[in-house]
């Protein structure tokens, strides 16, 4: 008997090559072959399915829930860099994602200037923001890394509440213009849907070469061991800084691109929640892996938007959630997706097989 | 002008004193062995070379520059090596990209021009690849380039780290315990590597417990025991001298 089913070729067992085959193609890899190309095939794969989704699926609430997705994307593509590569913990990214938009707001709306030179002023002020504060605290490690990061956001949210001549205080401001570029306004949820996902592609491309060359490298030297990095000659201080500031950069396009797109900037969408909510995506998405806090990133936007519609029951939805997948999915969704699914088709085979042998 | 000359060190842990005015000069070319019972002084030596620790008095000449005041990275960036007595290869990374982190500081480019790609980042890229082989051509890892670190065993895992090391070009090469829990074959294969790269111009200075392989390979010997430097010569004289064999050796004559 057992030998029969050994040997026994059988139609259903193609199919199922056939469907992990397919998988495979589209599925992020788990495995870390040495990083050299920087454009792979599923790479093209994701990029026509993001180009032709909001045509096939066209309703305005969809549109609205991916650009939201979009601009947290940018974030927790940001913030993985510093806490998925270099090991870093932040807490404090809301704060760049605030300054970004604060920027943004102020500079459209009092000085009239340009949104598209906004949106760079807003990374670079992030970035000058990140690099002042970074140079004490990132000499920290650890909890206290991450306790110092905190501090920052509240800081920033005291400093925006009380200063209501710059910032508009509690109200904060409204009226930021759309984004336009060249006389081209993104005016509705289907444009800004190609502006902030052709933003997002920028830098993941940015992400990408800067994973794969020596900087990327470094990274995960400090992360994995800070004394052998220092052995080769790695500056393992100045590495956290640098890689810091770009994440902040990242932090500042986002919340730059948020102002626009909310036509407003107030302190209730930067709180310490929200900081918590991006270190998530990136956790849930998958460290060490560009594609991961992009995948939490949709995942918690859509999440969120689902348990909108049970209101008092929602946390504790959103909490149980949480649990189990760091429970089945403990190195993010994006590593462990194609290995659970892999697993599950090849259960169901096993399964199906069972049940004839049975009757 | 000795390469590094290490001057009346002193080095007290709470109170226990690890490291008690203990002089070593490394002559340019040669290969010098650090042995001792455990507990002697060798490894708080190494830290004090290579700037991991800092000693209490003292000081330490690379190349006639005084470093003991210097931060590691800038230690390492002046042409000094070293590898761990815990392994630190880094697991999560493949084996020719530990090797690549190795060159970091011989390669140009920053954030900027990394994240943008520019053209001589990708030549340097390349040439940096073509180097890395070699090195893992020389340790005999060339198959195993594309795995990820920890699935090597525990002897290449060593040799990568000594090539990680030697990606450096560095003109000092620490090993710390590079034989330790080799297999004889694997420490036979280790000796003949460390004397070509002494072929090659590195100098090497090894902490080592393998009396065989530290005796075969070293041009002269430096014993340390309590924190003491206790002898100091050729191998022969070294294994001879009755100081070493009655404190070190507790009375047995070194094998090998």
């Amino acid at each position: 008997m057992v030998e029969e089913n050994h040997t026994e070729f059988r139609k259903r067992d193609l199919l199922f090559t056939a469907a992990l085959w397919l998988l495979s193609l589209i599925l992020p890899d788990p495995h870390f072959p040495y990083r050299r190309e920087l454009i792979k095939r599923r790479d093209l794969f994701y990029l026509g399915a993001l180009f032709v989704l909001p045509l096939i699926w066209s309703s305005s609430h969809f549109h609205h829930l991916m650009v939201l997705a979009g601009i947290y994307a940018i974030l927790a593509l940001g913030l993985s860099l510093f806490l998925g590569y270099a090991g870093q913990i932040s807490l404090g990214h809301a704060a760049f994602f605030g300054i970004g938009a604060y920027t943004t707001a102020i500079l459209t709306t009092r000085y009239g200037i340009p949104t598209f030179v906004a949106f760079w002023a807003s990374a670079v002020m992030a970035a000058v923001f990140a690099y002042l504060i970074g140079k004490p605290i990132l000499k920290l490690k650890g909890y206290f890394l991450a306790l110092a990061t905190l501090g920052f956001v509240e800081i920033f949210l005291v400093m925006v509440r009380e200063t209501p001549a710059l910032t508009g205080g509690v109200i904060g401001i409204f009226g930021v213009p759309w984004f336009s570029l060249a006389g081209f306004s993104f005016d509705t949820y289907f444009k800004q849907y190609y502006l902030v996902w052709g933003v997002l592609i920028g830098l993941i491309l940015f992400s990408k070469n800067l994973v794969r060359s020596k900087i990327g490298r470094a990274l995960m030297a400090v992360a994995t061991s800070e004394d052998a990095a220092s052995a080769v000659g790695i500056n393992v201080v100045q590495m956290k800084i640098g890689i810091f500031v770009v994440g902040a950069a990242f932090a500042g396009f986002a919340g730059s691109l948020f102002a626009c797109i909310m036509s407003t900037a107030n302190p209730e969408a930067f709180g310490l929640g929200f900081s918590v909510l991006v270190v998530m995506m990136v956790i849930l998405g998958g460290m060490g892996n560009l594609y991961g806090p992009i995948a939490g990133a949709i995942f918690l936007t859509w999440l969120t938007d689902v348990l909108g519609r049970f209101q008092e029951y929602s946390l504790s939805i959103y909490g149980l959630i949480f649990i189990l997948l760091l429970i089945f999915f403990p190195d993010g969704i994006g590593a462990r997706l194609n290995i659970r699914l892999i697993y599950l088709i090849s259960y169901w085979g096993r399964k199906k097989r069972r049940e004839k042998k049975e009757i | 002008m000795s390469l590094l000359f290490a001057d009346e060190l002193i080095k007290n842990y709470d109170g226990v004193r690890a490291l008690n005015k203990v002089s070593l000069r490394v002559e340019r070319g040669t290969i010098k062995g650090l042995i001792g019972p455990n507990g002697a002084g060798k490894s708080t030596l190494f830290h004090l070379i290579s700037g991991m620790e800092r000693s209490d008095s003292g000081k330490i000449y690379f190349k006639g520059k005084e470093i003991a005041p210097l931060k590691p990275y800038e230690i390492s960036r002046l042409g000094l090596a070293r590898t761990f007595q815990t392994l630190q290869v880094w697991g999560n990374m493949t084996v020719v990209e530990n090797v690549l982190t190795g060159m970091h500081t011989r390669l140009r480019g920053g954030f900027f021009s990394s994240g943008f790609w520019l053209p001589w980042v990708k030549r340097i890229e390349d040439e940096a690849l073509k180097e890395a082989k070699e090195v893992l051509e020389f340790l005999g890892l060339l198959g195993k380039w594309t795995w990820p670190a920890f699935q090597l065993s525990f002897g290449e895992q060593k040799m990568l780290e000594m090539g990680r090391a030697l990606a450096m070009r560095p003109d000092l090469l620490l090993l710390d315990e590079p034989a330790a829990g080799l297999t004889p074959a694997e420490v036979q294969k280790l000796a003949d590597k460390i004397c070509q790269i002494r072929q090659a111009g590195i100098t090497i200075l090894i902490v080592e417990h393998h009396m065989g392989m530290v005796m075969g390979v070293a041009d002269e010997v430096a014993v340390l025991h309590n924190g003491e430097l206790i002898a100091e010569g050729t191998p022969h004289a070294v294994r001879n001298n009755p100081q070493v064999i009655e404190a070190y050796l507790r009375g047995k004559k070194v094998d090998a």
